[in-house]
């Protein structure tokens, strides 16, 4: 099997706030040679890394607002972000969960620091990943996936080194917790020092890592610092990372879908007329509704 | 100054070389959210091209309350054209509600640009007409209309703002209460969505 190498190591660019609750460094589409194309089926990456939020009694956030065309994955590495939607879901995503939502033909939501969490202030870490659906899924219903740490398979390495945690796709024999609509892999590699992991996957697939916390070595010579985001050539299947820090690494593959574009906003389609249409259907109140 | 290039050449037929010497009259700038373009009070100097990003023009009355009288998005120009005209103090604030790049026109710039251009001077005739007919449309809407046409209205003139703008500027926009908006917003869902 060939080395899967390194194409490029992006430096977080600087935050800026989504809502007033969210300090995130975009990777995906706007960092250099991360735009969608490039980075298919994943279409966008914020990433909040560790923020002090102080105490406040009215939580910080997002407010209403719609989506249509994708998935959005939120990995909560620190803190507590509440969430409801017009589909009538709601959770909390704490510390360690997941939360998939496929919004498809069309969802709204509103995500905000939870309650307790925003009382009492902390520090704040989140991925805010959003997954493009095929085509043929995008008016598809939505649906909504909880998944709680606990439900996360995770693949031990060896020496108590560490563990792969499996949100989505395969690693050795543990399967992903979540469903997903084309081939998506996407694990949290959580590695004490000295700990180190292999992985394979198809040279096609658009293959990157997000470094959430510690440093590595990937392929046993380049070191890449915390925030920082790795994507790989899409020649070789192997990579292996080290972590020369305890560490904490998001691993992104995904099968590309190799399908027309169209993106404004909150919505990401095929065409502009999809768009237009989103659009149009939003406004007539078409995705439904939800209270701010 | 690409778009702004490119709607100057469709609204006329000026010659290459004049165009080029017309060109250099206007000025760009760039703001940050928040910024202001025009305060009440000033003269109207310019009209304002929107390159890209989103303007407002607003009044604020006696208790503060501000009113919004319109938004300009991308290839949209926002002004106070009797201030301008008349060469009085406006009534207006301009302001960006996103990071803006403007292309500041002058009425030095409309006058070289009539005279160069038969076409350009009847396309500012039209634009003037047309801006009189939206305003008498506005003025009718804002008395007579309910929320829920005025919201109608709205997203048909202004169909990505939904996405852009806070609720509480639509609902000073249409002159209702941000509780009337979600009211119509509820009700139109209520019509509107089927679950699939």
């Amino acid at each position: 099997m060939k080395t899967k190498n390194i194409e490029i190591v992006v430096a977080p660019r600087e935050p800026h706030y989504v809502g007033d609750g969210f300090r995130v460094h975009n990777f995906i589409p706007s960092g250099y040679r991360l735009d969608m194309e490039r980075m298919d089926p994943f279409i966008l990456l914020d990433y909040n890394s560790p923020f002090y939020f102080p105490p406040t009694d009215r939580p910080r956030g997002v407010s209403v607002h719609p989506h249509r065309g994708f998935e959005t994955v939120t990995i909560a590495y620190q803190g507590k972000v509440a969430h409801h939607d017009s589909s009538g879901n709601s959770g909390v995503i704490g510390v360690g969960d997941v939360q998939w939502m496929t919004a498809a033909s069309g969802i709204l939501h509103k995500e905000y620091h939870e309650e307790q969490f925003s009382k009492e202030g902390g520090y704040f870490q989140m991925v805010q990943l959003w997954v493009n659906l095929p085509a043929k899924y995008k008016m598809s219903a939505p649906k909504y996936q909880g998944i709680t740490n606990s439900q996360i398979n995770k693949y031990p390495l060896e020496d108590g080194m560490g563990v792969v945690e499996v949100i989505a796709g395969n690693y050795g024999n543990v399967t992903g917790a979540a469903s997903t609509f084309s081939p998506v892999n996407m694990f949290n590699a959580r590695l004490e020092e000295g700990g180190k992991a292999g992985f394979d996957f198809p040279a096609t697939y658009n293959t990157a890592l997000l470094v959430v916390a510690g440093e590595i070595h990937v392929n046993g010579t380049q070191t890449v610092a915390e925030n920082h985001f790795v994507l790989f050539e899409n020649e070789g299947e192997h990579f292996s990372v080290e972590a020369t820090k305890k560490a904490i690494v998001l691993i992104l593959s995904g099968e590309p879908l190799n399908e027309p574009i169209a993106a404004q906003g909150p919505f990401v389609m095929n065409t502009r007329e999809e768009i237009s249409q989103a659009i149009r259907d939003y406004n007539l109140g078409k995705f439904g509704y939800l209270e701010e | 100054m690409q778009n702004f290039t490119k709607y100057l050449k469709a609204k006329s037929n000026i010659e290459e070389p004049d165009f080029q010497q017309l060109i250099k009259k206007v000025s760009f700038k760039s703001i940050e959210k928040g910024e202001i373009l025009l305060r009440s009070g000033e003269v109207c100097k310019h009209s304002f091209f929107v390159e890209n990003g989103l303007l407002r023009s607003y009044t604020v009355d006696g208790a503060g309350k501000e009113h919004i009288i319109q938004f300009g998005s991308e290839n949209w120009i926002v002004s106070d054209r009797s201030s301008a005209f008349f060469n009085e103090p406006s009534d207006l604030f301009i302001d960006a509600i996103e990071d803006t790049q403007v292309v500041l026109i002058s009425s030095d710039f409309i006058n070289e640009a009539s005279e160069l251009s038969s076409s350009f001077r009847n396309y500012n005739q039209i634009a003037l007409q047309n801006h009189i007919r939206h305003q008498q449309k506005r003025i009718n809407l804002l008395l007579s209309a309910s929320a829920e046409r005025r919201y109608m209205n709205f997203i048909k003139l202004y169909p990505d703002l939904t996405l852009r703008v806070p609720q509480w500027m639509i609902a000073s926009y249409l002159g209702i209460t941000p509780e009337s908006l979600s009211r119509v917003r509820k009700e139109l869902a209520h019509k509107n969505f089927k679950p699939n």
